[in-house]
């Protein structure tokens, strides 16, 4: 898979590529509008993350431009603003996705790894994990034959522990996951524990692995490891 | 009051006022000046009387005017003058006079003269006088009245339309505001002095407004960064001590951007700039909300109880009806007890959500206010946006505690 991160903080932008290269994807990188330009209009991308505030021009601008070289790109605009009007007119340009900054990079993932998934890659439908196997169309779990009944925060979290395997990650990164930005979390990550041992119980009752590591109580990791 | 209507009746009642005290004053002086005039008269005729009876020695005789009495002692009186009533038999009423009455020596012989002079003919003349006066003198002051009325309708004139303008003009629009000259040096000044501030005002609010614009793009970045960089450590192997204060890292850097976040849709509320209002149910809004929520308020072992029975409709966008109830329902969730509830109670004009609580010092203003958080780990702001929301859609918003805090939502009583 082949990314193009358009982003003008070198720190930002070294930061997330160095991410998406250990997971497996190929990244270029593109640190203004015109470099971003040039890039779009010749090479193809399966998916482009873009900072629609740069410094030579303006993010939005540049969709136009992938939707008629890179029509199969899949485009995720990355912004600083939480603005509604920015998020609209970015979906109505014909963006996937929008995440606001700063955002975790488990979450990137999660979006990068839904967005594929909705393009319809072969065998993307599925996301396995040993014996455990997701079919995000219709939202079922297995483990082998036999299917898990799960709430939707429980599919919705084991998911996101999948896609992030192998990676720490934090309650409130796995709630925010969850819900949007807006709502004020404060002091509810409690349910996250309790959702965790649901999913872990019911896993187990199907008779599949525990897979969920909990760090020091703060923190957690899907891993066979 | 307008000025102009406090002035002319300012106006009226001090003309009326000096018209009636002219008046009366115009007719007692005339009295005075008539009464003198008699007295003048009296005396001439008394000398005239005085010369006949020491050429001539007949006395005259004119009846009620001259009366002349020859006296057998000699007495000396002082001359006086009176008003006295003398009933005529001929036209059958009492008349007026003034009398002068004297007692004179012509050659040893004494005399009593009386000499009258009917006073109504004198009162008559001085108030015909005065009316005419009085007239006069109304007919000015209404000419005169009329004519300042004209013109301080043409001189306010220009004065009214810069008034309006200044009461339509919004500083959050681009254009500067635009006043007429009316060639008067206060109102010009005036002119001035408005244009100056909201050309202050508007230059302010800009200024403002792409800062806080900035700031979110600036501050939001290296927090990016920052963020990134701290999950990155997280994976790295760690004892609990450094994983405890990476994770606390990471909490303050996120607390430190909704802050930020929050402050900033804060301002973006108060200047108006999400999107058109449009009709909204509440009633649907509530009810897809608590979907959105079961788990949160599952997690705490809450009860929600919804209670609605009609529909209750408002105008705003989108966006902010749903910051609304998040923020409403966040806060019953965050500051409730263990196995505690919430009542949410929707009417046709009247929305009601209650929850069960700790005490606290919290009042209906200082509840709504910024950075007032009580004990609880949030960031104070969720409900001075919701307070600022309800301002901004025309909603009246009402904190009350008891069993439970509550929050009332009512439409708001028109307000102009």
């Amino acid at each position: 898979m082949k990314i193009l991160i358009i982003e003008d903080e070198i720190e930002l932008l070294t930061a997330i590529s160095n991410y998406l290269t250990r997971e497996n994807f190929i990244c270029e990188l593109a640190e203004s509008f015109t470099k971003a330009q040039e890039k779009t209009a010749v090479y193809e991308y399966d998916i482009i993350l873009l900072d629609i505030t740069l410094p030579d021009g303006n993010g939005l601008e540049l969709i136009s431009t992938i939707k008629k070289y890179n029509s199969k790109a899949g485009v995720i605009i990355l912004s600083a603003k939480n603005s509604l009007d920015d998020k609209i007119t970015g979906l109505d340009l014909g963006a996937d996705d929008y995440l606001t900054k700063p955002f975790q990079l488990s979450e990137l993932n999660s979006r990068i790894n839904a967005l594929l998934r909705r393009r319809n890659y072969a065998g993307s439908n599925m996301v396995i994990f040993n014996e455990l196997k997701i079919n995000t169309d219709g939202k079922a779990v297995y483990i082998g034959d036999k299917q898990l009944t799960l709430t939707r925060k429980e599919y919705d979290i084991l998911l996101f522990l999948i896609i992030n395997q192998n990676r720490v990650l934090t309650k409130e990164a796995i709630a925010e996951h969850l819900w949007d930005d807006n709502i004020d979390l404060a002091d509810s990550y409690d349910f996250i524990y309790t959702h965790l041992n649901n999913i872990r119980k019911k896993i187990k009752a199907a008779g599949g692995n525990d897979y969920i590591k909990t760090l020091y109580g703060m923190g957690y990791k899907f891993t066979d490891q | 009051m307008k000025l102009l209507t406090k002035f002319n009746r300012n106006y009226l009642l001090l003309f009326s006022a000096t018209l009636v005290l002219l008046s009366f004053s115009g007719y007692y002086i005339l009295t005075l000046i008539l009464k003198a005039n008699t007295r003048e008269n009296l005396l001439l005729r008394e000398v005239n009387i005085k010369r006949q009876i020491a050429e001539t020695g007949i006395i005259p005789e004119f009846r009620p005017f001259i009366e002349v009495t020859r006296l057998n002692s000699i007495t000396r009186e002082n001359p006086i003058f009176r008003q006295i009533t003398i009933y005529n038999d001929e036209e059958k009423e009492s008349e007026d006079y003034i009398e002068y009455s004297n007692t004179i020596t012509i050659n040893e012989t004494c005399y009593l003269i009386r000499i009258r002079e009917a006073s109504v003919e004198s009162e008559d003349l001085a108030f015909s006088i005065a009316i005419a006066i009085f007239l006069l003198l109304s007919a000015t002051f209404m000419i005169s009245y009329v004519i300042t009325k004209r013109l301080n309708k043409t001189i306010w004139h220009v004065f009214e339309t810069n008034l309006d303008e200044i009461e339509r003009y919004d500083f959050r629009e681009l254009s500067a505001i635009n006043l007429n000259s009316a060639n008067i040096e206060e109102f010009d000044r005036l002119n001035l002095a408005v244009t100056n501030l909201t050309n202050k005002l508007r230059k302010d609010f800009m200024a403002m407004k792409e800062f806080s614009e900035n700031a979110s793009h600036e501050l939001q970045s290296p927090l990016a960064i920052a963020l990134i960089n701290l999950e990155e450590i997280l994976q790295q192997d760690l004892n609990k001590e450094t994983f405890a204060k990476v994770i606390t890292a990471i909490t303050a850097v996120k607390r430190l951007s909704t802050l930020n976040q929050n402050l900033l849709l804060l301002t973006r509320i108060e200047n108006d700039q999400f999107g058109s209002s449009e009709k909204i149910s509440f009633t649907k809004l509530i009810e897809k909300k608590i979907i959105e929520f079961e788990p949160l308020y599952k997690a705490k072992n809450l009860h929600l109880n919804l209670d609605s029975n009609a529909e209750f409709y408002a105008s705003m966008s989108t966006h902010n009806a749903n910051i609304l109830f998040n923020n409403l329902i966040s806060n019953a969730i965050n500051h409730n007890i263990a196995n505690g509830s919430i009542n949410i109670t929707i009417e046709k004009d009247k929305i009601t959500i209650c929850n069960t609580g700790v005490p606290n010092e919290l009042t209906n203003d200082s509840v709504f206010s910024r950075f007032t958080k009580g004990t609880s780990k949030s960031y104070g702001l969720g409900l001075a946006i919701v307070k600022q929301i309800c301002l901004k859609s025309n909603l009246d918003i009402k904190y009350t505690k008891g069993d439970h805090h509550c929050f009332i939502i009512t439409p708001a009583i028109e307000r102009h």
